[in-house]
């Protein structure tokens, strides 16, 4: 009776969020410990620091800094509690210990969700201590709004994610295209894909378009905003509320019945389990032809083997409704967070400083590859030295950025539901940017939702 | 003639101190597990009621202050257009995995290995062994095999398809329902094989003897005698495993997650989502309140039709 027990797991999980949110309740907001960055003082205790890590990049400069931080503070201990599962599972498992008492001090998830954990209290604004941060000079202004909410600086980015339209040279060029293939406009992706479909080359998918809740994260960031926003399309109007229907919209959702109606994305994205895991390592071995992915997924195939990555892997920048390789989506990237409940916020700080050096920051970055948060980072030698990454860092000029709002989470959910009725055939492109303002409305409420004709 | 205890129903019109009196072994026996059902069960599920009418969130400012919202969940609940379609979901998936799947070739698995062992067909222990394997399988595990059985590119199904010269199927695209379907049948078809197997052996066989003289073909004797006796067990296997089925999650979890888009997204699934994903635990509340007020309608309906003719 399996099933039954299955239930009595899920009841367990509820209780134990009982209890946990109880706790919550009974705490309320964490304040901010006034002084709390007073420096000079002895530090010592225990940090926790926790982070995911499946790439396996970060591990050695984390132990590299906690190392240091022991050399400095002899009283100091670091306990280092690495997750090695994806960053959505990890932020799940977060929330649920964020909100009992037994908190890690730092931790290390998305600047896309400042809004919402500095609105449910979870994280210390930062804004005292980097005041007395001399270092804090090399971030620049368009960085530190990117951490910045209510006023606040919440978090500390390493790199700052931009996306790429990948492309495989040898793929395209089977398919009749040129190794330097740039496209016209947004159809000239669908074009190409088309090309490839036809030139049916054994074990190739032609494009990967992210669709429904499968996709996380990047069914927005990495599918649905760029066509929007190349489609001349907002996420928000003037007034802050999210556009639901628009012409722009329907656009996309016609760019998206095109993309699955004639096959040319696989529908498994829509129900396997992480496809973006499949995807990734598919157009690193030549298994897949297009995909919009982070800048960052580069490093996974020049990990593996650089000489070829280089050889045989292309990147544009996304494409307009009217014009080729225009812009591309910039975001804070993964920050270090000091969370409120921390009993050692100090400890917590002078680990995210020790993390944080122009040295680390450079390395990991390179293994790792993101545009460098801070700017004297790019000025190591090894950095200036890769082209992928002074191009990365050169697009960020023309990146445009997702909204740093504690609805956006939602939104994304929103999006995700909405592009796959329209990715599974169930509805028509119209029908599907209709259903995308019900969708918004659910999660955003109805107040806060628009709809442009 | 009931076949086994199907809820005996207590005195009525005795005071209660003797009531007690004379049952008080009864209730020393039953504390260990009330109490038990009161911590896993009861109280779970008051905090669901409780927190259904509250804003309750795991992230966000609802999280720091979460507030009384009244019925606000509940009239969202009904005006969600996808939850109309996962209540569709639960049903077809319970109609097709539990009900035509599990409960007909459970029974029919169990009639036949019954007859067979009453021949000395030995074959048929191996029957049972495949059958059993199936359902002592982890659920997890049970998943997993099935997402490798159904796979698109690399599955097994498809690979025995491209022997026979046949494309391969998108079995999640084309047909997630029926593949879900077809995984939880496998896994769960053994409980109810193995509660008529036991239930068959309390047939007294002069029943049929009786039938057999009075010239009945087995279908009669199947209709007239045999139903009829096991009927208290059908509904409490029919109960049960409806109620377990409705609350599936691991496996369509693990196959589809739901998808692709909202067609294979079942009730406790829903919630789930809702719940830890669109961190709100308080919408989250309100469907696993409905869920549970659904399947005290599934008790009460069993029952008291099994109680219908006793």
């Amino acid at each position: 009776m399996s099933d039954l027990e299955r239930m009595a797991v899920s009841r367990r999980r509820f209780l134990q969020i009982a209890a946990a949110t109880g706790v919550v309740v009974a705490c309320g907001p964490a304040t901010t410990g006034g002084g709390a960055a007073a420096t000079g003082g002895k530090i010592s205790g225990t940090i926790t620091v926790s982070y995911p890590d499946e790439a396996g990049f970060k591990p050695k400069y984390v132990e590299q800094a906690a190392a240091a931080l022991k050399a400095q503070f002899s009283g100091l201990a670091v306990t280092i509690d690495l997750q090695k599962i994806n960053s959505d599972d990890y932020y799940t498992k977060l929330l649920l210990r964020l909100d009992g008492s037994d908190v890690p001090d730092v931790t290390h998830v998305g600047g896309n969700l400042i809004g919402e954990l500095a609105d449910a209290g979870y994280i210390e604004p930062l804004d005292d201590y980097v005041k007395q941060w001399d270092e804090w000079q090399y971030y620049p202004d368009s960085v530190k709004n990117g951490v910045s909410y209510k006023g606040k600086v919440w978090a500390i980015p390493y790199g700052l994610d931009m996306r790429w339209l990948y492309y495989r040279k040898d793929d395209l060029q089977k398919a009749g295209l040129p190794a330097d293939w740039k496209p016209a406009n947004v159809q000239g992706i669908l074009d190409a894909a088309a090309a490839v479909k036809k030139a049916n080359l054994p074990n190739v998918l032609p494009y990967a378009l992210y669709a429904g809740p499968a996709g996380s994260g990047g069914t927005a960031d990495h599918a649905f905003v760029p066509l929007l926003w190349a489609y001349g399309g907002q996420l928000q109007d003037q007034g802050g509320k999210w556009i639901g229907d628009s012409p722009a919209t329907r656009k996309v959702m016609a760019y998206y019945a095109k993309a699955y109606g004639d096959g040319l994305s696989p529908k498994d994205i829509l129900t396997a389990t992480k496809p973006w895991t499949a995807m990734r390592e598919k157009i690193g071995n030549g298994q897949l032809a297009l995909l919009f992915e982070g800048g960052w997924v580069y490093g996974g195939w020049a990990a593996k083997d650089k000489a070829a990555t280089q050889a045989n892997v292309g990147y544009n920048l996304h494409p307009t409704e009217s014009g080729g390789p225009s812009f591309t989506v910039g975001g804070p990237g993964t920050c270090w967070y000091i969370t409120a409940k921390s009993k050692n916020k100090q400890g917590a700080w002078e680990f995210i400083k020790a993390v944080n050096t122009k040295d680390i920051v450079a390395k990991l970055n390179i293994e790792d590859p993101h545009p460098v948060a801070r700017t004297d980072s790019a000025n190591v030698a090894e950095f200036k030295a890769d082209p992928y990454l002074v191009a990365s860092t050169e697009a960020l000029t023309k990146a445009k950025f997702t909204p740093v709002d504690a609805a956006y989470p939602k939104v994304q959910q929103a999006i995700q539901k909405a592009t796959a009725r329209v990715a599974a055939g169930e509805v028509s492109a119209t029908e599907g940017a209709q259903r995308y303002t019900d969708d918004l409305k659910q999660a955003v409420g109805a107040d806060k939702v628009t709809t442009q004709s | 003639m009931t076949v086994a205890g199907a809820g005996a129903i207590g005195p009525r019109s005795i005071g209660l101190g003797r009531t007690f009196k004379r049952n008080r072994l009864y209730f020393a026996g039953l504390t260990p597990a009330a109490l038990l059902l009161a911590l896993f069960f009861v109280g779970p599920a008051l905090w669901a009621l409780g927190s259904s009418f509250t804003n309750r969130a795991l992230v966000g400012i609802d999280a720091a202050n979460p507030r009384f919202v009244g019925l606000d969940n509940y009239t969202r609940l009904f005006g969600d257009p996808d939850f109309a379609r996962v209540i569709v979901n639960s049903i077809v998936f319970v109609v097709g995995s539990a009900i035509i799947g599990q409960f007909i070739l459970g029974l029919g698995l169990a009639l036949l290995i019954d007859h067979a062992q009453h021949r000395g067909f030995r074959a048929a222990n191996f029957v049972y062994a495949a059958v059993l394997l199936a359902w002592v399988d982890p659920t997890l595990i049970a998943g997993f095999l099935w997402v490798a059985m159904f796979d698109f590119y690399y599955g097994s199904l498809n690979v025995a398809l491209g022997l026979f010269g046949l494309g391969p199927v998108n079995w999640f695209g084309q047909a997630p329902m029926l593949a879900v379907i077809i995984a939880n049948v496998w896994r769960g078809t053994a409980f109810t094989m193995l509660i008529f197997l036991g239930a068959l052996r309390t047939v007294p066989g002069d029943v049929y003897e009786a039938a057999r003289v009075d010239g009945a073909n087995a279908w009669r004797r199947f209709w007239d005698h045999t139903l009829p006796m096991l009927r208290p067990i059908v509904a409490l296997t029919l109960l049960s495993i409806t109620m377990s089925t409705f609350g599936t999650f691991i496996v369509i979890q693990v196959l589809t997650n739901g998808g692709p888009s909202f067609q294979t997204e079942v009730i406790a699934l829903y919630a789930y989502h809702e719940a830890f994903q669109a961190h709100e635990v308080g919408y989250g509340s309100t469907i696993a309140v409905a869920m549970l007020a659904l399947n005290l309608s599934f008790a009460v309906f069993y029952l008291r039709w099994s109680r219908a003719r006793a």
